[in-house]
């Protein structure tokens, strides 16, 4: 599928798990789209559709992020590194509502609210797990 | 101190090391390499991506047997998978650590290079990490309880617990977590009870 | 006390039928939740599962009625015996076919099934089967012994919240909190830690410095060791660093900081790094300015 270069967003990303999974991730289904996979390169997006934006509500943080459903593909690129991955969006989230001002930088270059969680297969190719959180550039 | 395991040697290796990035190091200060304007760079079109570079290969599941320095993974799809480890591959399994403590049952994911013959050649390895979303909902001082969703989950406080605090830096003071907010965790799941061993816990406002 | 406990039975178990047959009856909750529960995945669909949600919320509620109005039919008891029966019946099956599923006892409830269901309808199998064999009618009993009455109701009230996991926030999260406001916070005065910067701390720092900007192209590895010496905290890393002709040569990647420094301290303190050969340990010339930015993992999924 076409990885674009348009430039998107830009913002924190956290990781979450989804699909089939061990531990506290059982049960945690396929996500809002229904296919969502932690092994596979997945997104969630807080604007997947208006019953997500209710609940994530990036506006309160002045996030006016834009629609993009089930089946959008990102190009997300890490602030620091340059690392990209190539996701598909998959489910709703994060909540970016509840973390408002939270900021990940680059010397002193910083990328302020949580706009996107990624599986754990697309975190992983930008960066630590262990780390939980990284600035990053999104292109569609 | 907090001297921590030694991935590749001992102390002496750590000598080594120290004595390089010390000495003869090159020290990157904040504008060492020159300013560099990011948003004009996110700005920027990107170079289209090549598809022919070679892919790092993630692997996610449960351990099933241990041979040697080769781990079996059962894929929650039912893939399999071999994941090899090297003196290279760093080891999370709640604090950066060696392979000796993976053990049969636990969860993995872990990233490398596939080999030839299918093996991935793992870079890094995460053993039972986790990072949920939860809700606090009893503090104790041994543990949280926690709920993620409509489970409830038993977080253990261990000695390396952080926290952050309104996106600040983790710290080790926990006292103001306070019941009914919304918290982050990251952790290490133990199959053994389905509790997590809570390694970190962000709050937000 | 006997005799005032069956008698009272159906004016506890109207008040627990009640609400939760209003729930399911009445309440959003129940579409809502219909898709989550054992229910649906018995019927192999959530229509069906509403539908049959709500039917036993009209069921419940009218349960309720008798048994505040007819105490002394044995009829009310004993369908409520009946339902508290096939409750059992269905939370046992619920659990063998999908324990992950919710048990949809309230509608408003996506919990899983756990003992405390099954307890709940225990209660109502043996209220119901009280009430069924109660020899005076409740209001009699609540006239004659009223205090011993208000004892039994408050008991069987306190009983059925505690089994109701729904319920849990208005009663056990503001216990807690008053617990912690009288005896002081359990987690206050600093774990083993005490006031040190933690790895994760210094780790940020370093993810976020220029010098993990220049050097993460090399790194391959998550964090492989840390230490501290001599105020300084090292973390290790390894890598790959591809030399001019190509040759991929396994490196380790050290960084430098300072151990008491993190995001919130005060300027920006500076990291060391240095990059040795993984067998020799001696160090490799990288220039850090001119190493390529790793592009070599993104492709199209």
């Amino acid at each position: 599928m076409a990885c674009g270069s348009t430039s998107l967003w830009a913002g924190e990303t956290s990781w979450f798990c989804c699909g089939n999974a061990w531990g506290p991730c059982t049960g945690a289904g396929g996500g809002a789209c229904g296919n969502c996979q932690s092994s596979a390169n997945h997104g969630a997006w807080p604007n997947a559709s208006q019953a997500c934006w209710d609940i994530t509500r990036p506006d309160l943080c002045g996030e006016n992020i834009p629609r993009r459903g089930c089946g959008s593909v990102m190009n997300v690129k890490h602030q620091c590194s340059g690392a990209t991955v190539c996701i598909t969006i998959t489910d709703c989230g994060p909540r970016t509502k509840e973390w408002c001002g939270e900021a990940s930088c680059c010397n002193g270059q910083c990328r302020t609210n949580r706009v996107l969680d990624l599986t754990p297969a697309a975190y992983s190719a930008l960066g630590d797990l262990s780390s939980g959180m990284l600035p990053v550039y999104i292109y569609e | 101190m907090t001297a921590h395991q030694t991935g590749s040697g001992g102390i002496d290796r750590r000598r080594l090391l120290a004595r390089a990035a010390l000495g003869g190091a090159t020290i990157v200060g904040a504008t060492a390499l020159g300013g560099i304007d990011a948003d004009a760079a996110f700005a920027a079109q990107q170079p289209s991506l090549d598809p022919a570079i070679s892919k790092s290969e993630f692997v996610e599941g449960r351990i099933t047997a241990i041979s040697g320095s080769v781990l079996e993974v059962a894929g929650s799809y039912g893939d399999r998978s071999r994941v090899q480890m090297t003196n290279a591959t760093s080891v999370w399994k709640v604090r950066p650590t060696t392979a000796k403590v993976i053990e049969v049952g636990d969860g993995l994911y872990a990233r490398g290079v596939k080999m030839p013959d299918g093996t991935v050649a793992a870079d890094a390895v995460w053993v039972n990490i986790v990072n949920i979303h939860t809700t606090i909902r009893g503090i104790e001082k041994q543990r949280l309880h926690l709920a993620h969703g409509s489970h409830e989950i038993t977080g253990n406080v261990i000695g390396d617990t952080s926290a952050a605090y309104a996106g600040r830096a983790p710290t080790s003071d926990l006292s103001r977590l306070r019941i009914g907010q919304s918290a982050q965790v990251l952790g290490a799941w133990r199959p053994s009870d389905n509790s997590v061993d809570v390694v970190r816990i962000s709050v937000g406002h | 006390m006997l005799s005032t406990t069956s008698s009272l039975a159906p004016v506890a178990l109207a008040v627990l039928l009640g609400w939760t047959g209003a729930l399911k009856l009445f309440g959003s909750g129940a579409a809502r939740q219909a898709p989550k529960t054992a229910l649906a995945r018995m019927l192999s669909s959530s229509e069906r599962a509403v539908l049959v949600l709500r039917a036993t919320g009209l069921a419940e509620l009218l349960l309720a009625a008798g048994l505040l109005a007819a105490p002394r039919s044995p009829l009310p008891g004993a369908a409520t015996a009946l339902l508290g029966a096939c409750f059992l019946g269905y939370l046992a099956r619920a659990r063998v076919i999908a324990p992950e599923s919710s048990c949809g006892c309230t509608a408003n409830d996506s919990a899983p099934v756990t003992w405390r269901a099954f307890a709940r309808a225990g209660l109502v199998l043996a209220g119901g089967a009280a009430a069924a064999t109660a020899s005076a009618a409740w209001w009699t009993t609540v006239g004659e012994r009223p205090a011993a009455s208000a004892a039994v109701l408050a008991a069987g009230g306190v009983l059925l919240t505690a089994l109701s996991a729904d319920l849990e926030r208005w009663w056990l999260l503001p216990l807690r909190r008053t617990r912690m406001r009288l005896f002081g916070h359990p987690l206050a005065g600093g774990t083993a830690g005490g006031k040190q910067v933690p790895v994760a701390a210094t780790v940020q720092l370093l993810e976020n410095s220029l010098a993990w900007q220049a050097a993460s192209p090399v790194v391959r590895s998550g964090l492989l060791d840390h230490w501290d010496e001599a105020g300084w905290r090292f973390l290790l890393y390894s890598g790959l660093y591809v030399e001019e002709d190509g040759e991929a040569r396994p490196v380790s990647v050290v960084f430098a900081l300072d151990a008491t420094a993190s995001r919130d301290t005060a300027g920006a303190p500076a990291a060391r790094v240095s990059v040795v050969d993984a067998d020799t340990g001696e160090p490799v010339g990288v220039d850090l300015a001119a190493v390529r930015p790793r592009d070599a993992l993104p492709v199209a999924g």
